[in-house]
Formats: C-alpha cells, sequence, structure tokens
C-alpha cells in the first residue's frame, strides 16, 4: 500500500519537477539562440567557420585519457561521474517502469549489474571530485555555495538510489529511503534551469556562443558613447 | 596618478599609472557604463551563456601563466571572469536580482572596482586558458569586457591611452609619434643599409597607388627593428612583389583591440580608409601579433565596403613565395642553436604555426622547438598590452614571463625567433632581469640574413 506522501513525489510532484526542468531549460535554450541570432545579425563579419565549430563542440565528447590535462585525475574522475550520471537514470528498469505507468513511453532498460556497476562509479568519482574540491585551497576559493551542494545533492541521490534498489544492504526503511530518493531527484531537477546543471542544454552550443561572441557589431561604440552621452574623444 | 590596489597574496605590488582622477561613485559609474556596453554590443548573451556554465573547476588555472607563478587564487581564469560574472548577475538578470534580494550578496562596491582594475590587468588576454575549459569559456574575451567597462570610467593604463590617442588624433596618426617626414628618412636609411649589407638595390615604394600589397608594420619597428623591416623589404623586392607604404598612415598597431572596442573600431577604420585610399589589392602586416589578428579577423567587422581586401600576414607571403622559389636562402648563415617563441595573436588559433616554421626549418639547421609549443605555446607575459606599461615591468618578467624564462632555458637556445614587436620588448626584458644569454630576433632578420639574391 502507498503512503500518499510516496504518490504524491513519484507522481504529481516528479511530473512538476520535470516540467519545471523542462520549461527552465527551454526558456534558457531559447533566449540563448535568439539572441545568438540577433548577435549574429548585428555583426560585421557573418563568416562563421561552423565545420570547426562543430569538430571543436564534438571533440569533448571524447575522454580526455589522450591529452591528460592537468589536473589529469580531476578530469577523468568528472569524466567518468557524467557517464553513469547521464546513462544511470534515464536506462534504469524501475526508471522506465514509471514512465511507462505515467506516460506510456518507454525503452530498453540498463542489465541491472550495469547499473549497479555505474551507480558505484557516480558515487566514487563523485566523492573523489568533492573531495579535491575541499582539499584544495584554491578550489575553496573558487567554489559558490552550489558547487558543493549540488554535488551532494546528487550523491545522496545515488546512495539512496542504491539503497532502494539493493534492501538487503538498506539499514534503514525501505518507504522512506524510496521517498527520500524520489525528493532529491525532484529537487535536483528543479535546481537544474537555476544553477550551473543548465548546462546540460547549453553545453552543446558553447562553442558557437564564443565563436559569436567576437563577432563585434560594427556601430556598437559609438552607440554606447553616445548613451553615456560622452564625446567621442580618446 | 596611480591606480592603487591592495597589494596580492603573492607580494608582488600591482599598480599602473591613468590619467584622469577616478571619478566618485565609481561603482555606480560602472554599471551604468556596463548597461550602455550590454545593450548596444553583443556581449549579453554571452557573459548569459558563461555565467550559466561555469563550471569552477580550475582546469584553466593550470593553463595559466600567470597563476601557475603566483598560485594565487585571485589568478585563476574563472576566479577573475566570475568577478564580472557576479556583478553581471546581482545587476542584469531576474534571478540575480532575486537572489541578491534573498541572500542580500553580490551588491557591487567600490572595492569591486579596485579587484577588477587589478584583475583585468594581471591577465595577459592570451587565451591559453580556454583551451582547457570545457565549458568552452574565453575568459581573454571577459578580460577585455572588463577593461572596456574600466576604461569608459578613466581607469586604462596611461601609456596605452596616449599611443592611441596620438594615432587618432594626433597629427602622426601613429602611436610612437614618428612624423612622415621621418618615416621617409628611416626608409631611406633602410634602403643604404640593404645596399651596404647586402649589395642589393631596394627601393621602397611609398605611396604607391594600384600596388598589390598596402604594408604596415608595427611602428615601432621603424625607430627599434630595422633588420626585420630591412628582411622584409628585401623579400619582396627580390620576389618582385608590387607593395608600398602609405605615409598618410602606416601603423599596424591597434591597441584598441586591448581595452576599447569603439577605438579598437576607429584605429581599424583608419588602416581600411588608407588601403582604399591607395587602391591596394591585400593588406600585409609586418611582424606583430595583435597587429595581424586585428587585421585578419576584425577588419571585416568595421568595414563598411563590400570590397573588404584581403588581409595576409608576412609570414604567410614570405613561406609562399620561398616555395615558389621566389626568394633562395642559404642554409649555412646562421649556424646557432636557435628556437621559436609563438605569438598568441598569432597561434592561439592555430593560425601561423606552420608557415613560420618551414621557412625556419628550410635554412636553419640547428632548430629547437620549445616545450609546449604551437598552439600551446605559452604567453610571453607582456600580452593584452601589458608589454607597455614600464611600471609593472617586474610583475611582467618576474611574473607573467617566468614560464616563458623557463622554456627559454630549457632549450639553450642562442637566439629566439619572435615575430612580433611586443614580444620582443618582452624577451628582451625577460633575458635582462634573468640574466639569460639569449638574442631576441625577428623571423624577417635572420631571412634577411640569409638571403641570397
Amino acid at each position: 500500500m502507498e503512503s500518499t506522501l510516496l504518490f504524491l513525489v513519484k507522481g504529481p510532484l516528479f511530473r512538476f519537477s520535470l516540467a519545471i526542468m523542462a520549461l527552465g531549460l527551454a526558456r534558457i535554450i531559447l533566449i540563448a539562440l535568439t539572441a545568438m541570432v540577433q548577435a549574429y545579425r548585428r555583426a560585421g563579419n557573418h563568416n562563421i567557420d561552423l565545420a570547426r565549430i562543430i569538430k571543436q563542440t564534438a571533440a569533448g565528447i571524447i575522454p580526455p585519457f589522450s591529452k591528460l590535462s592537468h589536473p589529469g585525475l580531476y578530469s577523468i574522475a568528472s569524466y567518468l561521474f557524467h557517464v553513469g550520471l547521464v546513462i544511470v537514470p534515464l536506462f534504469l528498469h524501475g526508471h522506465i517502469q514509471l514512465w511507462k505507468k505515467g506516460i506510456g513511453i518507454s525503452w530498453p532498460a540498463l542489465p541491472p549489474t550495469w547499473a549497479d556497476g555505474l551507480s558505484l562509479l557516480v558515487i566514487f568519482t563523485g566523492i573523489g571530485l568533492l573531495g579535491g574540491r575541499l582539499a584544495s585551497i584554491h578550489l575553496r576559493r573558487l567554489s559558490s555555495l552550489q558547487d558543493y551542494f549540488i554535488l551532494l545533492l546528487i550523491l545522496g541521490t545515488f546512495l539512496t538510489g542504491i539503497l532502494v534498489a539493493h534492501p538487503n544492504w538498506n539499514p534503514f526503511p525501505y518507504q522512506a529511503t524510496l521517498i527520500t530518493h524520489a525528493l532529491s531527484g525532484d529537487f535536483l531537477l528543479v535546481l537544474v534551469p537555476f544553477s550551473k546543471l543548465a548546462h546540460i542544454i547549453l553545453w552543446p552550443i558553447r562553442n558557437l556562443a564564443t565563436e559569436l561572441a567576437w563577432h563585434f557589431p560594427p556601430q556598437a561604440g559609438a552607440k554606447i558613447l553616445s548613451t553615456l552621452g560622452k564625446e567621442d574623444k580618446v | 596618478m596611480r591606480t592603487e590596489s591592495a597589494p596580492a597574496k603573492s607580494g608582488q605590488r600591482y599598480s599602473f599609472f591613468i590619467e584622469r582622477p577616478v571619478e566618485k561613485d565609481r561603482a555606480r559609474r560602472f554599471l551604468e557604463i556596463f548597461a550602455a556596453i550590454l545593450k548596444h554590443s553583443n556581449y549579453r548573451f554571452v557573459l548569459d551563456i558563461y555565467s550559466r556554465l561555469a563550471a569552477r573547476c580550475s582546469r584553466c588555472a593550470y593553463m595559466c601563466p600567470v597563476y601557475e607563478v603566483t598560485k594565487n587564487p585571485k589568478d585563476i581564469p574563472c576566479y577573475r571572469s566570475g568577478l564580472l560574472f557576479r556583478i553581471y548577475r546581482r545587476h542584469f538578470t531576474i534571478g540575480g536580482i532575486i537572489q541578491g534580494k534573498l541572500f542580500g550578496t553580490g551588491y557591487i562596491d567600490d572595492q569591486d572596482i579596485d579587484e577588477m582594475a587589478e584583475a583585468f590587468y594581471r591577465c595577459t588576454a592570451c587565451r591559453r586558458c580556454h583551451l582547457e575549459c570545457p565549458m568552452g569559456i574565453d575568459h581573454g574575451l571577459i578580460t577585455r569586457l572588463g577593461r572596456y567597462i574600466l576604461s569608459e570610467m578613466g581607469i586604462v593604463p596611461k601609456a596605452m591611452a596616449v599611443a592611441v590617442r596620438e594615432q587618432l588624433q594626433g597629427k602622426t596618426r601613429n602611436t610612437s609619434a614618428i612624423p612622415a617626414k621621418a618615416l621617409i628618412n628611416f626608409c631611406e636609411f633602410l634602403e643604404e643599409e640593404i645596399r651596404e649589407s647586402k649589395r642589393m638595390e631596394v627601393k621602397i615604394p611609398l605611396n604607391l597607388p594600384d600596388a598589390e600589397y598596402i604594408f604596415f608594420a608595427p611602428v615601432s619597428d621603424y625607430l627599434m627593428e630595422a633588420e626585420t623591416l630591412m628582411g622584409i623589404a628585401a623579400v619582396l623586392t627580390v620576389a618582385k612583389v608590387s607593395w608600398t607604404i602609405s605615409t598618410g598612415y602606416f601603423d599596424a598597431i591597434n591597441y584598441g583591440l586591448f581595452y576599447n572596442d569603439h577605438l579598437l573600431a576607429r584605429i581599424a577604420q583608419q588602416m581600411l580608409a588608407e588601403t582604399h585610399r591607395l587602391r591596394a589589392k591585400k593588406i600585409l602586416i609586418g611582424e606583430c601579433g595583435h597587429a595581424s589578428r586585428v587585421a585578419k579577423n576584425f577588419l571585416p567587422y568595421f568595414s563598411n565596403h563590400h570590397d573588404l581586401p584581403p588581409v595576409v600576414s608576412c609570414l604567410e607571403l614570405t613561406w609562399t613565395l620561398l616555395k615558389e622559389g621566389w626568394v633562395k636562402l642559404d642554409p649555412e648563415v646562421i649556424s646557432q642553436k636557435v628556437t621559436y617563441h609563438d605569438p598568441c595573436n598569432m597561434a592561439r588559433t592555430g593560425w601561423l604555426i606552420s608557415q613560420p616554421r618551414k621557412i625556419i626549418q628550410s635554412f636553419i639547421k640547428n632548430f629547437v622547438e620549445m616545450t609546449p609549443t604551437g598552439t600551446k605555446n605559452y604567453c610571453c607575459g607582456g600580452g593584452g598590452g601589458t608589454v607597455v606599461i614600464d611600471e609593472i615591468r617586474q610583475f611582467r618578467t618576474q611574473v607573467a614571463g617566468r614560464k616563458k624564462w623557463e622554456q627559454l632555458q630549457a632549450t639553450g637556445a642562442e637566439i629566439v625567433i619572435a615575430p612580433c614587436a611586443n614580444c620582443k620588448k618582452q624577451l628582451r626584458e625577460i633575458a635582462q632581469d634573468y640574466g639569460l644569454n639569449v638574442e631576441v630576433k625577428g623571423l624577417h632578420d635572420l631571412i634577411f640574413m640569409a638571403l641570397k639574391h
């Protein structure tokens, strides 16, 4: 018998969180793309080497093993972390069952051992990344609240997720663990558009954005001076 | 007067001369200027994207020549850009305003201005960080934007402001205040020198209309790098290239690239106007990193004409002429150990990397590469215009240029080729301050020595 809380958390709250994430990301990408088109139109030069940009963008998917950038350990950990982070939530059997019940869409699931392995990978690398951020004075100086909080939230979600999938490993009540897992997952979804997690949708256009930013509108400088009420004097 | 900023933790005081006394309520002025720039330029969308994307992973730090030496968190590129991102979010986005009201954080204050003035000029805008950032953030772009805003409130190194003023409003129309008459004398002097040293007749064509190339050098070369210019003039003569120098405007330098987009546009337009006045078909840029990059990448933005002349670097042209057999070089002339420094503005995007090397390899037997090299080569330490700020020389050589010194030492080279006027100055200062026995030469200096005619 499902408790009301669990029902809420799995159903309406999940749908709500997903909607927030989807709408939030859609807003971000629409604004970004519209602004980029506007910038392109304003620019004095429309020459863009699209082939190079596509190559550069795609190259980010390649694991950083061949050209081990410093700090190498961080780069590898981050890459593996993302691999598990992206695959497990989407291809976990339990999650797919949920969507099948809810929206009717389903797709092939991961074999359970793979799901376990990848989840443990996320937890292991996640702890490494968190530890790395805490241990380095430079990263501590650089980091903001969300840099720790989001990582903790992800770790919490995956930990409770593993405990849900393996009740015999779980020292806590099953329902409570499940609710915590769903709540933290929902919270994570809601946070996506309002934090650096927005890189989910912005990452593919990062190189194009940089390229366009270098295309200046020819009259911008003069207009800026006139807005500021300054004469064009050096 | 000098901007005074609190000494950085590394103990290095960093301050430079500015001209006008800074206004009161600088924070408000900063925001006004920022708002005007966001309204009319293309910076807004990229600021928005970058401020959301920044992962604060510090991979940029390990590429930065300044951070590698100071290990000061303030020199982490993402931290520096974060200064501007924070102000952008807090004052120009709904999310930031809400966050500010909720948590009371992020509001700009007067101290931020000092912090930014120092931070944005500790950066040489070499964009090495951009190569490693997993989010593709170009911190050099943000540095320039920060400097742009500051320059509109009068916070700009005096040395650069004075040079640009002379170039745009002075009679001589160049950053070294060389009058046209002096240029004519210099050219005659170069012709004399070439005649004496190479027994070669070279006539530098001045104000020739309809030439194939109009040549712009960094104007300081006329004062300080005669050999580079002799090399270029000799190559063009021997290859029977149609070229000219205009006595009306002959300065390739564009410091607007370093700190102010509007000045960048105005100076670029001067170069274009002169090119069109003499109806030259192409623009040829001498040995200067930023001038080459500005001419190649930025002239198209400010050209009102649809017939924008192609821009060619002297390194590209000489390589083509060498390939086609117009230029022949004697491989026995240069016996010293030689290495090559990649100017950031030529190499970071991969534009001029193989061409100079192919030229070098055709006549220099004892050539050794630095490590790292090519797109990943280190900035000389004087990039982004910092080399013209004499009062920060200690910072430039002891901090920003330290990695370059280590590279030079490691090669054991007797000559370092640096096809960039600013890099040459910086590398010579590095050699002096570290007691390093290395000669700094332009590529065309050596080409001139080895040229067969």
